[in-house]
């Protein structure tokens, strides 16, 4: 009767003790380290609002065919989403999701705390606010620190190339490294030459790196040209002449490994992979591998390519308002920090100036720089469709099936048929 | 004659009729799940469809056909189906038949054989083009150690365009050709004993036995065998989507994942509609002509 009694009481007290609207919340999100981050800080969030929050986690290649159908329904069964900036342009060009601006206006919260590249990546949409930046995978150089600091490498390097052997400042001193190091049985580079994402990303740096872009403001395709075809040739090189045999056909967890097995010099990859070369039961150059912006033409500028998710409210969110406040609390700066002190990849310039978070990741600068100098990928609604082209003309050129300037001219012409079909290119 | 066969009784239309009761549950059901699906690919491939904006309002006739026809990417991945659909039925047919052949003369343990045979084709194709990848991998897989072990330099398994699609074909000869080896073992231990004591009481050498008992007897399990397998080739695409994506290149760029990417990433629902519909007409010819093909020999 006691217990009852107790049970009944203590029932009543907790329904008291929150907001008569609590809710649950379904979030759909990818298997990845940065939703286990989000996942361990989550009961700070229900126990303040009583909201339930139920994540369900899927990898990559679901995500896509299980927000659709949600999505298109006028109620659906997501509260919240997170957006990759492959989907950008077409879930608004469809009017999937809500704008944030009057909410944002109302809350008073600050959206240039973010890094401009990533807002407009996966924030704003023609100057509409749709999405606030969750976490980044921008791609940097991963590079052996002990193969630069080996006293004998650094004498045979200035012998052979009259420059001293450190990481690299430009895109050239890159390359000459890469050559450098491909002897004895060792790697300069190891590339993710599978169709079609990994190999858009990855020479998409190539590109940058040689000061070239996608398009311009227009849309008007930069790429066909000098710069444009060094690039694929670079590339080609890489795979071919300092790579290992089969990088041609390498995903990214396949270079990776190689990376991982102390088998190569360098691999430009997503920098969530950093924490990964320290993990033991999976690399075997614990604390020989560091991560560094990808050089660009001059010592200033960088060739990296960006890339992130955002948090967005589906229109057909079930509870757009408590929706919001989830948003609010996981990026707030107590929680974003928190995150990234759990390992998480920042998107918040006063996350990254952190005192505590530089302390434990002294690499952390390296990363905001990378952001800072990181070039974006064409964001249109045809973003996947062009990441196939480019997958497909690449793969022929590393394979030697195409020359360069072909390869380019056929992306070309493609990417101005897409372009032109969304409205972008006039 | 021709009277009385089309005069029925009226116990006889009463049987009929209700044999249609019977069977209208299930042929509803085919004509919700398969008829209908067909019908609406067809409807949809004749208009401008696409995922962004999802209507029938234009009608645009054979332009979606038209399209797919002049594309040569697809002409070039329909063409590269039938090579890779040739190339593994016919390696798969011989190899299985071969060991049909041996494991029909065995007499003890046969269910072990039967096991292990079994195993590969429990197997789903993602696992399996997934632990190949893993074997395969020039550099850290467990193929190219062992073939370095006895002195032959790596090969770029999946990463060259000239072997790639040998890659493909060998790794899908390793999943299915116990299904070739099942059915026509199960079709081997059906035959008749008699012609082949007849044979040997006139001197037949087993060859002869062979060609002139075996393989006669067999045709029509080798064709249904052939044509299921067959059908069952063009659909390839876990293993393609899991190893290569199609590459390098375009060398591995099979007509299944080609569709699908019309469809999904294209988004270009009619587009692929159009591709699937010229597929299906010459998987249905093929079908259609192997069947005749057997019917004749009955």
């Amino acid at each position: 009767m006691i217990t009852r009694r107790v049970l009944l009481g203590s029932a009543l007290a907790i329904g008291f003790a929150f907001p008569a609207y609590a809710e649950t919340l379904n979030v759909l999100m990818e298997g990845v380290p940065d939703t286990e981050f989000v996942k361990q800080v989550l009961p700070e969030f229900e126990a303040a609002t009583g909201h339930k929050v139920n994540l369900e986690v899927v990898n990559y290649a679901e995500m896509h065919t299980k927000l659709v159908p949600q999505l298109v329904a006028p109620k659906g069964s997501y509260s919240v989403i997170v957006v990759d900036f492959y989907w950008v342009g077409e879930f608004t060009k469809a009017g999937w999701l809500q704008p944030l601006d009057d909410r944002i206006k109302a809350d008073n919260v600050d959206t240039s705390v973010y890094i401009p590249a990533l807002m407009d990546l996966v924030g704003k949409v023609d100057g509409v606010t749709y999405m606030l930046p969750f976490y980044n995978y921008a791609m940097g150089l991963t590079y052996r620190t002990d193969l630069l600091a080996d006293p004998k490498n650094q004498e045979a390097f200035k012998a052979k190339y009259g420059m001293d052997l450190q990481p690299p400042k430009t895109w050239d001193e890159y390359l000459k490294q890469m050559e450098f190091f491909t002897r004895d049985g060792m790697h300069g580079v190891v590339n993710q030459g599978l169709r079609p994402d990994p190999i858009a990303m990855e020479w998409s740096n190539y590109l940058f790196a040689n000061g070239a872009e996608y398009h311009d403001a227009n849309w008007n395709p930069t790429f066909n040209n000098e710069k444009g075809v060094k690039a694929v040739q670079q590339y080609a090189d890489a795979i071919d002449k300092y790579g290992p045999v089969g990088s041609a056909s390498f995903s990214f967890d396949e270079a990776f490994n190689v990376m991982a097995q102390g088998k190569a010099y360098s691999y430009i990859t997503y920098n969530f992979f950093r924490t990964a070369y320290d993990d033991p039961s999976k690399s075997s150059v614990v604390g020989k591998v560091e991560i560094m912006p990808v050089p660009g033409p001059t010592a200033d500028t960088g060739g990296s390519l960006n890339g992130a998710w955002g948090w967005a409210i589906p229109k057909s969110s079930p509870n757009p308002d408590a929706a919001w406040e989830f948003i609010k609390w996981v990026e707030s700066p107590e929680i974003a920090k928190k995150r990234a002190l759990l390992g998480g990849s920042p998107t918040r310039t006063d996350v990254f100036e952190d005192p505590e978070l530089n302390q434990k990741y002294p690499y952390a600068q390296a990363l905001k720089s990378m952001l800072l100098t990181s070039h974006n990928f064409p964001v249109f609604t045809y973003t996947p469709q062009l990441v196939e082209v480019l997958g497909r003309e690449l793969s022929l050129a590393v394979a030697g099936e195409k020359s360069a300037q072909d390869a380019l001219t056929q992306i070309e012409k493609e990417f101005v048929d897409l372009a032109k079909k969304d409205g972008k290119l006039k | 004659m021709i009277e009385s066969a089309h005069a029925l009784t009226l116990t006889d239309r009463r049987d009929r009729r209700f044999g249609w009761l019977m069977a209208s549950p299930s042929l509803a059901l085919l004509f919700l799940v398969i008829l209908f699906p067909v019908f609406w690919a067809f409807y949809t491939s004749l208009h401008d469809y696409t995922l962004i904006s999802p209507n029938f309002d234009t009608f645009t006739g054979s332009a979606n056909f038209i399209k797919a026809a002049e594309d040569g990417q697809f002409r070039h991945s329909l063409w590269l189906t039938t090579f890779f659909v040739v190339a593994v039925v016919l390696l798969e047919f011989l190899l299985g038949f071969l060991v049909a052949l041996a494991l029909n003369k065995v007499e003890r343990f046969k269910a072990i054989y039967y096991a292990i045979l079994l195993c590969p084709l429990l197997m789903n194709p993602v696992i399996v083009g997934l632990i190949w990848r893993m074997f395969l991998h020039p550099n850290l897989g467990i193929v190219n150690y062992l073939l370095s072990v006895v002195g032959i330099a790596p090969v770029n398994w999946l990463g060259s365009t000239k072997i790639a699609i040998w890659t493909v074909i060998m790794v899908d000869i390793w999943h299915q050709v116990s299904f070739m080896i099942v059915l026509l073992l199960a079709g081997l231990s059906a035959l008749p004993r008699e012609p082949y004591e007849a044979a040997r009481v006139d001197g037949a050498s087993p060859l002869q036995c062979f060609w002139r008992i075996t393989v006669p007897l067999m045709r029509p399990v080798i064709i249904v065998t052939l044509l299921i397998r067959l059908i069952f080739a063009v659909k390839t695409y876990d293993l393609i989507y899991i190893m290569t994506r199609g590459g390098p290149g375009i060398s591995t760029d099979f007509i299944s994942y080609f569709i699908y990417r019309t469809a999904f990433v294209s988004l270009n629902i009619g587009e692929a509609s159009a591709m699937s519909i010229i597929l299906l007409g010459i998987i249905l010819a093929l079908t259609v002509y192997l069947y005749r093909y057997m019917r004749s020999l009955t």
